[in-house]
Parts: C-alpha cells; structure tokens; sequence
C-alpha cells in the first residue's frame, strides 16, 4: 500500500517538512547520509531517519520506495534531485513528487512527468515584486 | 560529425585527440579550470569552461544538434543530468554517459540515456562473453541489447551436423544468417548442409539465446533414443555414438 511520505535531505528545509508532516499524522521516512542531520528534527518527529546517499538505489527499496505516495527532494545538489525526481516518478511510479531546484532551467527536464518543482530563486524574486508592490507585507508570515 | 564532449579530464582529451583530426567538429566543455587550460594548450582547440548541465553553458558553447554527446564527469547523476539537458534541449541525436556504479547502467538506459557505460559492468560483460567461447557459443550485442548475434561452433556429434536447413527446421524465434567454413562465408538457404567445425552465425531475440544454444547443442543421439525408429528408417544415423556435449573442445577464436 502506498502509505508513506519520503523526505530526501534534511537541510532546514527537509527538516522542516518531515516535522510538519510527521506532525500531520504521515508516516515519514527522512534521508540524508549526513549524521548530525537529526539536529533539523524536533520532538514532534516520529518517522524514520535513515542515514545513506539517495543515489544508492538499493538502499531506496530497502526503504520502501514503492510504497511511497509522495516524496519530497530537498538535498542541495539539483542534478542528484533531477535524478531522483525521475526515478521515484518513472521507475517508482510515485504519484506525487516534488522537488527543489536551485537552477529554474532544470523545471525544463521534468516536464509532463507526475514531478512538480519548487523554485527559491523565483519564489524570492516573486516575493520581492510583491512586497516593492506593496501588495504584501514583510516579515514573518 | 559534430561531438561535444562534457567534463572528464584524461579520456577527455584522448577523445578530443581522436575526433579532432577527422572532418568532425569538437566542443568541449569542463568545469575543472586546470584540465581545461592543458587541453586547450595541448590540442590547440577551444575549450569552453563551465559545467555541462546548465543550460547557459550549452548555449554559450553551441551544443546545439550534437550527433553525439560524451558526458564524463566523475559524478554519476552529474552526467546524468547533462546527458538529460542534452536531449531534452539541445536536441542531441545520441548521448553517452559514464557511470561509476554499474547499477546505474540498466536505470539511465530505462530514463532514456541511448548508451550508458561502466568500467565494472563493461568488465563483467566481457568475462561473461569470455566464458560463453568455453561453451562454444558466442554472444554479440547490437541495437542496445535488442539483437543478439549467437556465434556457434557445430561439433560432429550435435544434431545438426550434417543435415541441411531444411532438415534440420530451426525454431521460429532464430535464424541462421551466415554459415562460415573456413575459409568462405556461405548465406544459407534450406540446401545448404551443415558440417561439422562450421561457425554458424544465428540471429535471435534477447531471451532467447538459451533456447537457441540447447537447439545447436542438442546431441544427435538424444533424438536417436526418442525417435528411435523413425530416424533410423528414413535418415542413416551418423555416429550414434552416445557422446556427451564436450565443453572442452576448443572454441573457434575469430
């Protein structure tokens, strides 16, 4: 059964999803082959912390891969997160991935795959335009 | 024959040496400054510095309608994603990336990369095929897996030996594309007699090679045992001698 979400690289922004989301109620599964990662996960996370390199595809089926029904790729190297946005969507059959880029000219190579990508560069820029707008305000949200 | 090559350093510019003498057209793009200044210097030829899987970086180093693209950078999904990039935008008609791990081979080949090549699995591949010449057949590759070409030594005790085609009624999923006896190469049809020590040359779909080895192999004196008597009534038996597949037999080196 497809139950469970998978968070890949537990930077702050990894961290931060794999504890709202365990916070949800999801089973989450969070990988990141660096061991003082866990410092990004607070009490309310209640998944698995695995440490292993994404692109170790067999570690991935040791995971659980197929029965994953969302992933989630954070790690900061946009050609590994490329990899494995095709992967979990193509080879996985995962319904619903998403993926960070830091190079908006990588949302050209998933395109008509189940991949939705998340840009920082452009969600800066459009925030940005926004706020000299005056149209939102600044600070926390 | 326009080629771009993308990252790597020594095979880098072994390949650049080989395709700039023809009537080919090279670029090459690095992301090491160092490898970059000793191929421009050593090649005299322009070398683009910049990392392969940005897009800017093919633009700017017009790698547009590549008929090949190498891509031989030492991480596995950077040459991943440069071979993608390479596709999906430049219009790249065949890319070939390096890989370390030879697991990778199988998985790019199913995400679209034509060619993909591991030092390892290509090592593996050819002590496979060396131990396939100990079973006297052969085995080439071609159309990325689609095709296998089955090299196969007829030895006089196998069924075939001495029978023509049309005898001999090879199964539906193979065909017998050329028969060489040394020193010509005969193209058969259902006269042409198999003869033992003839190289037979047999084309089939991947899957099938083994089905396709056990037909060749098959002793004669196996269907002397089953068909007894029909065999013996309509066909004088050759050698009925009750003589085991010999693996040792040498194979036939080309």
């Amino acid at each position: 059964m497809r139950n469970l979400t998978f968070v890949i690289g537990c930077g702050r922004l990894g961290g931060a999803i794999a504890n709202y989301s365990s916070a949800q109620g999801d089973s989450v599964i969070v990988i990141d082959p660096n061991p003082n990662c866990s410092d990004n996960l607070t009490e309310v996370f209640s998944g698995n912390l695995l440490h292993f390199d994404a692109s170790d595809v067999e570690g991935l089926e040791e995971a659980g891969i197929e029965n994953a029904k969302e992933v989630i790729i954070t790690s900061g190297d946009d050609n590994l997160n490329l990899f494995l946005a095709h992967l979990c969507s193509r080879i996985y059959d995962v319904p619903y991935v998403y993926v960070r880029f830091d190079d908006p000219d990588k949302g050209l190579l998933c395109q008509g795959a189940s991949i939705k990508a998340i840009y920082p560069f452009q969600l800066s820029k459009d925030r940005l335009n926004l706020l000299r707008a005056g149209v939102a305000e600044g600070g926390e949200e | 024959m326009k080629v771009v090559i993308a990252g790597g350093s020594n095979e880098a510019e072994f390949i650049v040496g080989m395709f700039s003498k023809g009537n080919n057209e090279v670029i090459v793009i690095n992301p090491n400054a160092p490898v970059v200044d000793r191929i421009g210097k050593r090649k005299k030829i322009a070398v683009y510095h910049g990392e392969p899987w940005r897009k800017y970086c093919l633009e700017e180093a017009n790698a547009f309608d590549a008929d090949v693209f190498v891509s031989l950078c030492p991480i596995d999904t950077d040459n991943y994603a440069s071979c993608i990039m390479a596709k999906t935008c430049f219009n790249a008609k065949k890319c070939i990336c390096l890989v370390s791990d030879p697991l990778n081979v199988d998985l790019y080949k199913k995400l679209g990369i034509e060619t993909v090549i591991s030092s390892p699995y290509t090592l593996g591949k050819i002590i496979e095929e060396a131990a396939n010449v100990e079973n006297i057949v052969r085995t080439i590759s071609l159309e990325n897996d689609q095709i296998k070409v089955l090299e196969a030594l007829v030895l006089s005790n196998y069924n075939v030996c001495n029978k023509t085609l049309r005898e001999i009624r090879f199964p539906k999923y193979c065909s017998v594309a050329a028969v060489f006896r040394s020193p010509t190469v005969l193209i058969p049809n259902g006269d042409t007699m198999i003869e033992a020590k003839d190289t037979l040359l047999i084309i089939c779909a991947p899957g099938d090679e083994e089905k396709v080895r056990s037909f060749v192999q098959k002793p004669a004196d196996k269907k002397v045992t089953t068909v007894k008597k029909s065999v013996r009534g309509t066909s004088k038996p050759k050698k009925a001698v009750p003589a085991k597949e010999t693996k040792t037999t040498k194979a036939k080196k080309k």
